[in-house]
């Protein structure tokens, strides 16, 4: 110590800066070592290696703040297994192992857009506010025509973690089914409901959502269910239902088939799994 | 002891005046909450750094006359020796607590702001080499307040900044252009406040 004052004194400063700061960091890394073996938090080491095992999206589809506080929450057996609609058949099996439940099966769902209009409607207003969905569905009841359909702000593309739902040529969200994980996010954000959560093997559907009357469909779009009914007549399973003025393919009793995709005269029954675009009806055939 | 807090806060105050800190300034001010947690965690830190880091100043470095080539590196050694400490120290005793400061802490460890309250509290208690009476308290003050600016300049812009999500703002300027404009302006709001107390 006191030779240290008398070298520092004497105007050299190299030997107890550096002995200082080394005896600084020892003295630190010794009092950090220390403290971290006294005031050590027992973690489970599942939580770690499930979280591991989790999409890390941190979309929330199961409620919880992330994937970690999933993870918690299941090794605390607070949570049920599978609610997690993101992760994969064999990381939910695996974390099922860790854990020692059994693993439910759980089919891959994916969320199909239940219209094909939206920008093709006509306007009724021009809307200058806030671009979002929420907002713009707000006023006056949207300014499109369909008060059904897509508002075209994309609300949807803005909040799917997975970035599996992209923006078509017209200008319509096109949800991917090989990257959707069915968090079911877009369908509570959409604001007119039109996502719907559906088995990933059945692909399928019908893209509107205007139950009105064929004419005052056709009124405000060239691409909507007029409700004529004649897919519902081609369909030897019943799969097809008529509700209102609207037909609806129920995903139980559809074996794909496909019958139902020529006879539209709106071509709006669609095979998802293909590109959007290339299903829609051209300008001639719309009219 | 007045004449500092009003200082730190307001006239010297480390975003507006002395353009430090501008990482979470910018980073975390989207949204009010994260702003608060950061404020609330860079108060803590600064009053606890300056507690720490001027007994080694001026018992320790000036001393052993290495005050000039230790003080940067020893003060953020013991900072960030420090903060890791508490870091532990909260997760044991206080999980809650740790919760909702605890992401915050690491960032913050090695923040020039941290480190510019230390370094200004020895340029104002350091006299000639010699430590004023009073010092520890006054170091105490000056780096509470300091956090104080912080957090304020902290909130002024997360909710200025959260208003702007909802506003037509032209394209080019979204996000962060737009972001270092209303900072500009703040700062230079905040210049209204020079010469309200004698430096």
């Amino acid at each position: 110590m006191l030779t240290l004052i008398v070298a520092a004194k004497g105007g050299g400063v190299l030997i107890p800066a550096t002995v200082g700061l080394a005896g600084l960091g020892a003295i630190f890394g010794l009092a950090l070592a220390i403290a971290s073996k006294k005031f050590k938090v027992e973690i489970d080491p599942r939580i770690e290696q499930i979280t591991e095992l989790l999409p890390k999206a941190n979309c929330g589809a199961c409620g919880f703040a992330g994937c970690s506080a999933y993870a918690e929450a299941l090794v605390k057996g607070a949570m049920e297994l599978g609610v997690c609609s993101p992760s994969s058949s064999e990381a939910t099996a695996r974390i099922a192992e860790l854990l020692g439940k059994e693993a439910s099966a759980r089919e891959k769902k994916v969320a199909f857009l239940h219209c094909a209009g939206g920008k093709v409607s006509r306007r009724r207003f021009v809307y200058d506010g806030i671009a979002t969905c929420a907002a713009a569905n707000l006023i006056g009841g949207g300014n499109l025509g369909c008060e059904f359909g897509c508002t075209a702000f994309y609300d949807c593309v803005r909040a799917c973690p997975f970035g599996a739902i992209e923006i078509d040529e017209i200008g319509m969200p096109y949800v991917n089914p090989r990257t959707c994980t069915g968090c079911g996010i877009c369908v509570k954000v959409c604001p007119r409901y039109l996502f719907e959560l559906v088995p990933a093997n059945k692909t399928i559907f019908v893209a509107c959502s205007n139950p009105e009357r064929g004419k005052f469909v056709r009124l405000v779009c060239d691409i909507g269910c007029i409700g004529c009914t004649k897919c519902v007549k081609v369909c030897k399973l019943e799969a097809i239902e008529m509700r209102e003025g609207l037909a609806v393919i129920h995903h139980e009793k559809c074996t794909m088939c496909g019958d139902c995709i020529p006879v539209c005269p709106k071509k709006i029954i669609h095979n998802f799994a293909e590109p959007h675009v290339a299903q829609r009806p051209t300008a001639e055939e719309a009219a | 002891m007045f004449a500092i807090v009003i200082g730190m806060v307001f006239v010297n105050n480390f975003v507006f005046a002395r353009f430090l800190g501008l990482c979470p300034y910018m980073g975390l001010t989207k949204e009010m909450s994260s702003a608060i947690g950061m404020g609330m965690a860079v108060i803590f830190v600064m009053t606890i750094a300056s507690i720490a880091t001027y007994p080694l100043y001026s018992y320790f470095l000036l001393p052993f006359g290495v005050e000039r080539v230790l003080r940067t590196a020893s003060f953020i050694l013991v900072i960030a020796a420090l903060v890791q400490f508490i870091e532990m120290l909260l997760q044991k005793v206080n999980p809650a607590l740790y919760k909702a400061m605890g992401i915050y802490l690491p960032i913050i460890t090695t923040n020039c702001t941290i480190l510019g309250v230390t370094v200004l509290n020895i340029d104002t208690f350091v006299k000639d080499g010699k430590a004023q009476p009073g010092g520890l308290v006054g170091s105490a003050v000056q780096g509470f307040s300091a956090g104080v600016g912080f957090t304020l300049a902290m909130i002024l812009m997360s909710s200025v900044r959260e208003r702007m999500e909802m506003a037509d703002i032209p394209k080019p300027l979204r996000g962060i252009p737009i972001a270092f404009i209303t900072a500009a302006l703040m700062s230079m709001a905040f210049l209204g406040f020079s010469g309200l107390i004698k430096q």
